[in-house]
């Protein structure tokens, strides 16, 4: 298990049933997305805003 | 023989639809009890159908270039009255009432479908090992996967089973298996070829497409399955034109960008090697080769990552009770959705917006960009990691790291033959275009088509 993060106390908190041999197999993926994307989006700016996934003028209709 | 060729022999009565069905069908019973393409095969309608396309042709009722030709159909595209499994355990059972809209188009184009195409489970991998109906296997050497997820859709063209078949394409579906069978793949830009009627993997990720033994082959597929469907919420409203590249088209003074960072770095030799090679070939017949610097791809990459884990969770998290329905890889990929949060999604989606409008000063400069489909060729069955030079990488990502950002900005880009290794494995080129490019993009690949080594 990763000592960066405690996913397993994080799967308990959320409520998420993931036994703990499939938690020890994903830890360290999700340590490495974690160390990718998370100064990614600490960089982002306000004025930076999502692509946007609802068309007002199509789902209008 | 291609889809023209067949088409001119049908209207010629050199053969008939039931001909090549039957043809088709004898190639897949002699080879899909190795290769293990298709989960079903529909033999019987299938005849029926090819009974009638003949039967019209001599009427005088001509529908196109698709008219009797055999095809089949990923097993996420749903078709009435015939199980779709999305290759899952899940949907084992599934029935549906009703066609995807492109399996609805195909046929209206008078295509014959002989079936579903085995795939990784669920879309979501590239391996096509598939633990419910059993491994693809690469026509090239039974022992190497044919990559994923449209693993069957890839060694089903690669090996004449038919001529054609549909794929999907959320990181790299289409292309990767598309380079390690050695025939072409297309996923078109996002909202040209309508999802209705697909099993869901990533709502914003997930794009259809051709998978055909050529160039023109896979532009007339994608002439029937392209336009504006209402039932598919990210359905673009452009108007649908000829795709296929006229016979003697010319590249000369086409822009090809090449990104060497990123893209050309940590690769195969085999694969350097050849996909250089056809950029050369690009240059003397008459292209301008221009080496680019595009935006952060490891960025989008990762942004498009975290869109991926998210909207699969949220599609597969009804189905998590029962985890035992789930192939173990498949499993740790939907779980590691369930630990990003609302404000992960959201600021994912920023990012890959940021890299929208970052790179649309890249067309600017270049027509379309040329690179490597995959870092290698296709890895055996059962390998977890290959060694690229000094470095050694998970396969799943040597296999996606060069295909997955054109799923997050959502343009169309083609994985095409280039090459073979010395193992006699097929070795994949990219080239990708601007937005609704597809024309420009077929049009590039067609021009290299027959000048670059095409592994048959």
């Amino acid at each position: 298990m990763s000592n960066r993060i405690d996913w397993k106390a994080i799967a308990k908190a959320r409520g998420l049933e993931i036994p703990a041999a499939d938690l020890e197999l994903i830890a360290p993926r999700l340590d490495a997305l974690e160390e990718a994307f998370r100064p990614l989006a600490r960089a982002l700016t306000p004025d930076q805003e999502p692509a946007p996934a609802f068309d007002a003028e199509r789902d209008g209709e | 023989m291609t889809i023209r060729e067949a088409g001119r022999a049908l209207r010629d009565r050199k053969v008939s639809s039931v001909e090549l069905t039957r043809q088709a069908i004898e190639q897949i019973e002699r080879l899909n009890p190795t290769l293990n393409a298709f989960i079903t095969i529909t033999a019987e309608s299938a005849f029926e159908r090819a009974r009638q396309a003949d039967a019209e042709l001599a009427g005088g009722h001509d529908r196109g270039p698709l008219h009797g030709i055999p095809i089949a159909h990923k097993d996420l595209f749903l078709t009435r009255g015939v199980r779709t499994t999305g290759g899952s355990k899940i949907y084992e059972n599934f029935v549906p009432d009703h066609d995807a809209t492109v399996v609805e188009k195909l046929d209206l184009a008078g295509a014959v479908s002989l079936g579903k195409l085995n795939m990784h489970e669920l879309a979501f991998g590239i391996t096509s090992t598939n633990p419910h109906f059993g491994a693809v296997r690469n026509p090239w050497n039974p022992e190497h996967i044919p990559g994923g997820s449209s693993g069957g859709s890839g060694v089903a063209v690669a090996t004449d089973m038919v001529f054609a078949a549909t794929g999907s394409d959320t990181g790299g579906s289409i292309r990767i298996p598309a380079a390690y069978c050695g025939v072409v793949g297309l996923k078109p830009t996002y909202g040209r070829v309508s999802r209705y009627g697909t099993i869901p993997l990533a709502f914003s990720l997930d794009h259809m497409g051709p998978l055909a033994r050529t160039v023109r082959d896979a532009a007339l597929v994608l002439n029937a399955m392209a336009g504006y469907d209402s039932r598919d919420p990210a359905s673009a409203r452009r108007s649908v034109i000829d795709f296929v590249p006229e016979d003697h088209c010319e590249i000369r003074g086409l822009r090809i960008g090449v990104p060497e960072r990123f893209f050309f770095a940590r690769l195969d030799p085999e694969v350097k090697t050849a996909v250089t090679a056809a950029v050369a070939r690009a240059k003397d017949l008459g292209a301008e080769i221009r080496t680019v610097d595009l935006p952060d791809i490891e960025a989008l990459i990762t942004a498009g990552m975290v869109i991926q884990f998210c909207e699969v969770a949220a599609v597969l998290e009804p189905h998590l009770a029962a985890r035992e329905r789930f192939g173990k890889d498949v499993l740790a990929l939907v779980d590691q959705g369930r630990f990003l949060s609302g404000p992960d999604y959201v600021n994912a989606q920023r990012l890959r917006r940021q890299a929208q409008q970052d790179f649309r000063s890249v067309w600017k400069e270049v027509d379309c960009l040329m690179m490597p489909t995959t870092a290698i060729s296709a890895p055996r069955i059962g390998e977890a990691r290959v060694c690229i030079g000094e470095y050694e990488e998970d396969i799943r990502s040597a296999s996606t790291r060069l295909v997955r950002s054109f799923n997050a900005l959502g343009l169309p880009a083609l994985s095409m033959p280039c090459g073979r290794s010395a193992a006699g494995l097929p070795i994949g080129l990219q080239i990708v275009g601007p937005a609704f490019g597809e024309a420009l993009v077929l049009k590039t690949a067609a021009a290299l088509e027959y000048s670059v080594i095409v592994p048959r």
